[in-house]
């Protein structure tokens, strides 16, 4: 699930309501079937695990591996339960190569993968991820997003904080749409993407590719056009059912 | 927190316009003036005068009795202690085995709270008539390096900025289960290395950060630095620095010179 918005329009506040670290001022918050407001940090954290969006704001540990260990040893797992949950969360997030090293001295795109794994460790059912992909090149982010939906496939709810549309149309299910504090639009991408207004007064701009199918609206071209592969194929099947 | 390290609240009133290098000038006499009385009732003239000041600054209530809550209790414990630890003179009001208590002790105890309250009322009207900019400017020009007024302002300016950061860096550890205030001693100060540690990371990497910036803006790139912001003394400035000179010269010449009680 990706959540969207244009900037301070109340993302983040949704997602750290959802671990405990914001409390609503009305109205109640309600993680998977408890209520949230007799829960801590700690205990919501079980459910929903949380990585910060600069990971620099939580490494503190000398090693990769002491650094992922940190939240279940919090939770108090047992120690054969520990090393398993960390060694998943290393190859979670193929960090086998660095984990003896600092995490001070990997490239970001490295420390937010140790912050993301940290959180793995965990075991949470639902992962949330503060704007994973900024500051990384293509390759990186493909490499991060490609890891995250192998741990979506497993069976854990990834929620992610993007404003990367172009990951939305490749790996999201489902979309939120936000702007001012409210949740404006709640579909699946081609949905989210169709309503070129909606999204404009909410300061976001679908994919290259699926601009290009609404300006080809006229020639037949449906406009929930998610990839340049779907669009080549429309355009051959149209052309196909003109002959 | 920020509300605590910049009481200065905007505004035009002749306090604000006044130069704030005049005002630098006038605190420490109108200080000197409240250290340098000792009769009750001539302080509490100055009190009423100084509470006019903040009258005419125009600041609101609110934020006054916030900035001086600290102050305000400080007042009380004097007013209630002091006369059991300075039980000198008569009339002795009452006595009981140790403890005895006389009229002079409780008036000392009254004249030294409102001393600390006149010492406290002075600098907090120099801090919220003053922006931390003028304040710093002020005393670069009354020859403090300007070396030192930029890392002071910087200090002063970052530490919001540093709150916002550590508050970041908690929620982050909380996020991974940690329960800061919880377990023993021993477990809580393991902790708060968790949180200690990022903290001084990106304080350094800011410093590392805030050089460059300093540098690629040309810092220190002549040795007699212009300045965009000048301060001139306007005839009103002058005349407000001879008031107060006046308001500490006449009382200590009085006090000091002609012995008149004060």
């Amino acid at each position: 699930m990706a959540i969207v918005g244009s900037n301070a329009c109340g993302k983040t506040t949704l997602a750290k309501n959802l671990n405990g670290l914001l409390r609503p001022t009305a109205g109640t918050v309600v993680v998977a079937g408890r209520a949230a407001e007799d829960q801590t940090v700690a205990q919501l954290s079980r459910v929903v695990g949380y990585a910060f969006q600069n990971p620099d704001h939580q490494l503190f540990c000398a090693t990769v591996d002491e650094e992922v260990r940190f939240g279940p040893v919090n939770l108090g797992y047992p120690e054969d339960q520990i090393r398993a949950k960390v060694e998943h969360a290393i190859e979670a997030m193929s960090l086998q190569s660095v984990r003896k090293l600092s995490p001070h001295t990997l490239r970001l795109s490295n420390r937010r993968r140790v912050s993301i794994a940290s959180v793995i460790a965990m075991d949470p059912q639902v992962i949330v991820l503060d704007e994973p992909t900024t500051g990384l090149d293509a390759g990186e982010t493909k490499v991060l997003m490609e890891n995250v939906l192998r741990l979506n496939r497993e069976g854990r709810t990834i929620v992610l904080i993007t404003h990367d549309m172009r990951i939305v149309a490749e790996y999201a299910s489902r979309v939120l749409v936000m702007t001012n504090g409210r949740i404006v639009l709640d579909s699946d991408p081609r949905g989210a993407f169709a309503d070129l207004d909606v999204l404009r007064n909410c300061g976001l701009v679908p994919p290259p590719v699926t601009l290009l199918a609404h300006r080809l609206a006229k020639l037949g071209i449906p406009k929930d056009v998610l990839s340049s592969q779907e669009l080549v194929l429309r355009i051959v099947l149209e052309k196909g059912g003109a002959r | 927190m920020s509300g605590f390290v910049d009481l200065y609240t905007a505004s035009g009133t002749i306090l604000h316009r006044m130069d704030p290098r005049v005002k630098i000038v006038s605190v420490v006499f109108l200080s000197l003036l409240a250290i340098i009385i000792t009769e009750l009732v001539y302080l509490l003239i100055l009190a009423a005068a100084l509470a006019g000041l903040i009258f005419i600054g125009r600041a609101s209530l609110s934020k006054t009795l916030i900035a001086l809550r600290y102050v305000l209790r400080v007042m009380v414990l004097i007013i209630i202690l002091w006369p059991f630890f300075d039980p000198h003179g008569t009339p002795v009001l009452f006595e009981f085995g140790l403890i005895k208590i006389t009229l002079p002790g409780i008036l000392g105890g009254l004249e030294t709270a409102v001393r600390v309250f006149c010492l406290a009322v002075v600098w907090y009207i120099l801090m919220f008539t003053t922006s931390q900019g003028d304040l710093v400017r002020a005393l670069v020009k009354m020859g403090l390096r300007f070396d030192f007024g930029l890392s002071l302002s910087i200090s002063l300016r970052f530490l919001p900025t540093f709150t916002a950061t550590v508050e970041s860096i908690k929620d982050a550890q909380r996020a991974r289960g940690m329960e800061l205030d919880k377990g023993s001693l021993k477990k809580r100060a393991m902790n708060y290395v968790s949180v200690l540690v990022p903290t001084i990371i990106m304080a350094l990497k800011t410093a590392d950060t805030l050089s460059l910036a300093l540098q690629s803006r040309a810092y220190g790139a002549r040795a007699d630095r212009t300045y965009l912001r000048e301060l001139w003394m306007r005839p009103v400035d002058y005349l407000a620095l001879c008031i107060s000179i006046a308001i500490f010269a006449i009382p200590a010449t009085a006090k000091y010179i002609f012995s008149v009680p004060l």
